[in-house]
């Protein structure tokens, strides 16, 4: 099982949990030996609870306040809300992050898997084909918008460059189209993260027991129908990784569109992210970042809760 | 890698079989071609003269190969007040990134052992618990953060920084391990234990030979985000203490003077030469740790 | 304390000097100044100061905050949540009053009174400065905003010597410019630097609607004609600027003027500092004037640059506030900070006859302002308001400039904006 698989929670819970200690009489050490996973644990425990939810609890609290400046405990409803749906920008923003994240997170997944595809033909230099797909995943997104930013930029870039070569009718300004200019945003993320997947699927890939497809085979099935009905199924938990690690990053994208784009033309791209991180600290409106953070963990859930769905799906048929 | 006895792609015509190479290697090489493209741009900017870059395009073989960008970056820059380029900002990223990445991946690897082979009650339960983790945006956890490091005393610190990545690391190396341990066989935990031994015992005996392919999927994974990572690293140091990213931005700030193109690409090389080299020459195992975690798929 | 008494009311210099001879018990003064200069003319001029601090036995730290203003405002608050203030910070307009509110800022008397800053100070300064009474902060330059800046070459290709004074006139050229290929409006499309064009504009439709508007904040005029002419006018200039416009900085965009690949800049007198260091120069390059008027009145929207002094327990960190705060006023530094900003001292007794001739300009504009009641605080550079209302109104302008919203449509959401965040 190369990843996670949270369908699995129930299933093997209880299956591999050990009833070897029913020895009489425990000593000292052999009880603080049988609690040992337990204890290993409890750091990461202490650690989640305090670093991760105590921080939510704190800035659910803080977003029921009017805080300025500085974070004030002063309870004063959904005031904090009320603005934050008001404002304009946020409105563009969570629609740029539902538009910006399922381009991202849709298009990755397919391109990382064709790429795993291809890369799966016994293909000669592969580790050269892996090495340059996977690069960019070591390029921070400073850098990654940075550089996206001058080839895309029509002054600096791709449209300069054809149109001295003398097809002077190109136009590829996308960047400054205030329509266009989210779709370079996806584009460079896309850049950035398929070659990561598409190293991850490949791995599945690899794994799949050969027995599977080549009896496929022998029954004459075509290479496009075993990746459809063998490969791809089997590598499901892999997709999942995939879609935690895609979704988490259209969430906290932040660095790519402020390099990119600083969320502009105008605020055209603006992101949840960009919002809450400039409306917290620029403006002073702690409280209204507050309720925006407090937002985009809602909108994850628009993201978890199909998964969510078909685990139960899955469950109550594997009950059945 | 793959060691599946049968070919598929052995089968099929010879029309078809030069057929579907022919699309497998034009779809690779094209796409090698649109991911490598920045690269070279961003190479080739570094050697080239500011002159040579304003009277021609941006996008251009240089001239003649001038390294003074390469100089500056290194020894001569300015980031604020301070004109010594980036270097030194480039050592306390190693400083940052070396201890932080060690201690996250030893927690990643104990946790997964203890999540799989060692299952309790309410196991994948503290999973779940653990993994949500990743989902928090950073910006939400800047101020909680900067009390908390206030309180115990590490603010303004590297070590504060540690403290900052190995938690926040917590649920994807754990995620890693967890997965790839999995794949272990119980078999072999259990005839341990019926020889009596316990859960270091095994750990060291037993897991941690089997694991140096998923530890270099997290060393890897967590070097490069802590590297590259931005927004903490600016907010809680100050001065010389700055790490890379941070002096990369301010020295490529576009603010008040022409932007100088090609000291911005030497310094986005530099800044990305130890993710790069980890990369290229880690690549493999990477490749290696994922696969064998799939082994039992 | 008796240290602290001592040295109350006696300039830090010489204490300094007398420090370092031994005998008292010794304060190392050390600094550590938060600030967004990460490069071009400020870092440099920043550099020296820091220099002179270390000669004088200071411990100098650069906190220099890159990025977004956003990132320094975070780091701010983070060190203040953390409870660990850094010693100085870049702070300006009503912002410093916020912090002094919010967090307490540390008390400059003991500087400021035997320096007479009261007096040499620029006298709109003052109260920006101050705190309660006393001083809390120290202003390093004006910078003057409502600048245009007219291409020689672009004068001369269609036949101008003059850079026009009123719109019309403005119109016509940039529309003889189109016709000779030249691009009318040079502009970077960056929030700030669209708020900045339009608050020119609006200082050109007239002082006293540029006072209501985004002094009073008053909502007619806010919503009113006078403001939906100016979106109209503005318009024609979005109309005149180039396809390459956004994310440009600035000083890309200054770089056309002084080729002659563009014709207009509104731009801060920042822009003088860094085409000097160019090698570009006033008149032969470029010329220096107000930006356009409508009916002909004066206007000098008033942009300065301040460090801000969080309350600290440290002995050697409070020395280190007072020796900065000393420094950075002193003539020495005020004169090279400024030669190199493009900017003017905040100090009004300084010489500027080594100062190039749109700083002159500026002083001499400054005086007259100060007569006639034209100086007035910049609102797209922090100055005139808070950030949260500065910021909605730049939110609503940039938008105008990046979409075809109607001018009636910018003045009302300005208007609704300033409303939600009063």
């Amino acid at each position: 099982m190369a990843t996670i698989d949270l369908g699995q929670i129930k299933r093997t819970y209880g299956a591999g949990r050990e009833t070897s200690y029913a020895r009489p009489k425990p000593s000292f050490g052999d009880r603080i030996q049988s609690w040992m996973p337990q204890i290993v644990m409890t750091p990461s425990i202490l650690a989640a609870m305090f670093f991760t939810y105590g921080f939510v609890l704190w800035t659910l609290y803080v977003s029921f306040t009017n805080s300025q400046m500085m974070p004030s405990y002063e309870f004063a409803g959904l005031i904090s809300y009320q603005k934050l749906w008001a404002n304009t920008r946020w409105q563009i923003a969570y629609t740029n992050f539902f538009l910006f994240g399922s381009f991202y997170v849709v298009i990755t997944t397919i391109i990382g898997l064709a790429l795993a595809i291809f890369m799966d033909q016994r293909i000669r230099a592969e580790a050269f084909f892996r090495s340059i797909l996977l690069y960019p995943m070591a390029i921070s997104f400073v850098v990654t918008g940075l550089v996206w930013r001058w080839l895309l930029n029509p002054d600096t870039g791709v449209e300069k460059m054809v149109q001295d070569l003398g097809w002077l009718g190109f136009q590829f300004d996308w960047i400054v189209d205030r329509d266009m200019a989210i779709y370079t945003v996806v584009f460079a993320g896309v850049w950035q993260a398929s070659g990561f997947v598409m190293v991850l699927f490949l791995a599945g890939i690899r794994s799949v027991d050969s027995n599977l497809v080549k009896a496929a085979q022998i029954d004459g099935a075509p290479m496009w129908m075993i990746y459809w009905r063998i490969i791809i199924p089997a590598i499901q938990p892999i997709l999942i990784a995939v879609l935690i690690i895609l979704v988490q990053n259209a969430l906290k994208t932040f660095e790519l569109v402020q390099a990119l784009t600083s969320g502009g033309p105008g605020i055209a791209t603006t992101v949840p992210a960009i919002f809450v991180f400039d409306v917290m600290y620029a403006r002073g409106q702690f409280g209204q970042g507050a309720a925006g953070a407090i937002m985009m963990l809602v909108m994850l859930l628009v993201f978890l809760i199909p998964y969510l769905v078909y685990l139960r799906m899955r469950r109550r048929r594997e009950a059945e | 890698m793959s060691d599946a006895g049968f070919d598929h792609t052995k089968l099929g015509t010879l029309q078809q079989r030069i057929f579907s190479r022919t699309v497998v290697y034009t779809v690779l090489i094209g796409f090698t071609i649109l991911y490598v493209l920045p690269l070279i741009v961003v190479t080739l900017t570094s050697f080239r003269s500011l002159e040579d870059i304003y009277t021609g395009s941006l996008i251009a073989f240089p001239r003649s190969f001038d390294f003074s960008a390469w100089g500056k970056v290194w020894s001569t820059g300015c980031v604020g007040g301070n004109c010594q380029g980036i270097s030194p900002y480039f050592i306390n990223s190693v400083e940052l990134v070396v201890p932080a990445t060690l201690i996250s991946t030893a927690i990643g690897a104990i946790n997964g052992y203890a999540l799989t082979k060692w299952r309790f009650k309410g196991s994948e339960f503290v999973f779940a618990f653990i993994l949500f983790g990743v989902f928090i945006p950073g910006q939400l956890m800047l101020l909680p953060w900067a009390w908390v490091l206030g309180k115990i005393g590490l603010s303004n610190s590297t070590w504060g920084l540690v403290m900052v990545h190995v938690i926040g690391g917590l649920g994807f190396v754990t995620l890693f391990c967890r997965n790839y341990y999995m794949s272990i066989p119980d078999e072999l935990i259990k005839a341990a234990r019926i020889d009596g031994a316990g859960f270091w015992t095994i750990f060291r005996r037993i897991v941690l030979p089997l694991s140096p392919p998923i530890l270099v999927v997290v060393v890897i994974w967590q070097f490069t985000h802590i590297w590259n990572e931005f927004l903490f690293a600016t907010t809680f140091t100050s001065g010389y203490n700055k790490p890379i990213t941070a002096a990369l931005i301010a020295m490529t700030a576009p603010q008040t003077d022409i932007r100088e193109y090609n000291v911005e690409s030497a310094a986005v090389i530099i800044a990305a030469l130890p993710t790069l080299l980890i990369y290229f020459f880690a690549g493999r195992y990477f490749m290696r740790g994922l696969t064998a975690g799939s082994v039992k798929g | 304390m008796t240290m602290k008494s001592l040295l109350k009311g006696t300039a830090v210099i010489a204490v300094a000097g007398a420090l370092l001879s031994g005998g008292v018990a010794r304060a190392e003064p050390e600094v550590e100044l938060m600030h967004m200069w990460t490069t071009g003319s400020g870092a440099e001029a920043l550099a020296k100061v820091a220099d002179k601090f270390r000669e004088q036995g200071g411990t100098w730290t650069d906190n220099a905050i890159a990025g977004h203003t956003a990132s320094q405002y975070a780091a701010l608050r983070a060190r203040v949540m953390a409870g660990d203030a850094p010693t100085a910070v870049q702070l300006k307009g009503p912002n410093i009053h916020e912090w002094a509110e919010a967090v307490g800022l540390a008390d400059l008397s003991r500087i400021a009174e035997p320096g007479n800053w009261s007096e040499v100070m620029a006298p709109a300064l003052v109260d920006i400065m101050s705190y309660d009474g006393h001083f809390v902060a120290v202003p390093v330059n004006i910078h003057r905003v409502n600048w245009m800046y007219t291409s020689r070459k672009a004068l001369d290709a269609i036949g101008e010597t003059e850079a026009p004074e009123n719109w019309d006139q403005f119109n016509a050229m940039a529309e003889k410019m189109e016709a000779a290929g030249i691009i009318p409006v040079a502009h970077g499309g960056q929030d700030w630097q669209d708020i900045t064009i339009f608050e020119a504009v609006v200082m050109g439709m007239g002082l006293d609607f540029y006072k209501k508007a985004f002094i009073d904040l008053d909502d007619e005029t806010l919503r009113g004609l006078e403001m939906v002419a100016t979106f109209d006018q503005l318009r024609k200039m979005v109309d005149w600027m180039d396809e390459g416009m956004p994310g440009r900085a600035w000083s890309e965009a200054a770089v056309l003027v002084m080729k002659g690949e563009a014709g207009f800049q509104f731009q801060g007198d920042w822009y003088v500092g860094d085409m000097s260091r160019l090698g570009y120069e006033p008149d032969t390059d470029y010329l220096c004037t107000t930006q356009p008027t409508a009916d002909g009145s004066f206007g000098y929207t008033l942009n300065s640059d301040s460090f801000a002094f969080f309350e600290q327990d440290s002995e050697d960190r409070q020395e280190g506030q007072a020796l900065f705060a000393e420094l950075a006023m002193s003539p020495e530094v005020q004169v090279f900070f400024n030669q190199a900003k493009g900017s003017i001292p905040a100090r009004m007794d300084i010489d500027l006859s080594d100062f190039n001739s749109c700083q002159q300009l500026s002083a001499e504009h400054l005086n007259q302002a100060i007569e006639t009641g034209g100086l007035v605080p910049s609102l797209a550079h922090s100055m005139a308001q808070p950030q949260r209302i500065r910021s909605s109104v730049m939110e609503i302008v940039s938008n105008f400039m990046n979409t075809d919203m109607s001018s009636e449509d910018a003045a009302n959401q300005i208007a609704d904006a300033v409303q939600a965040n009063i």
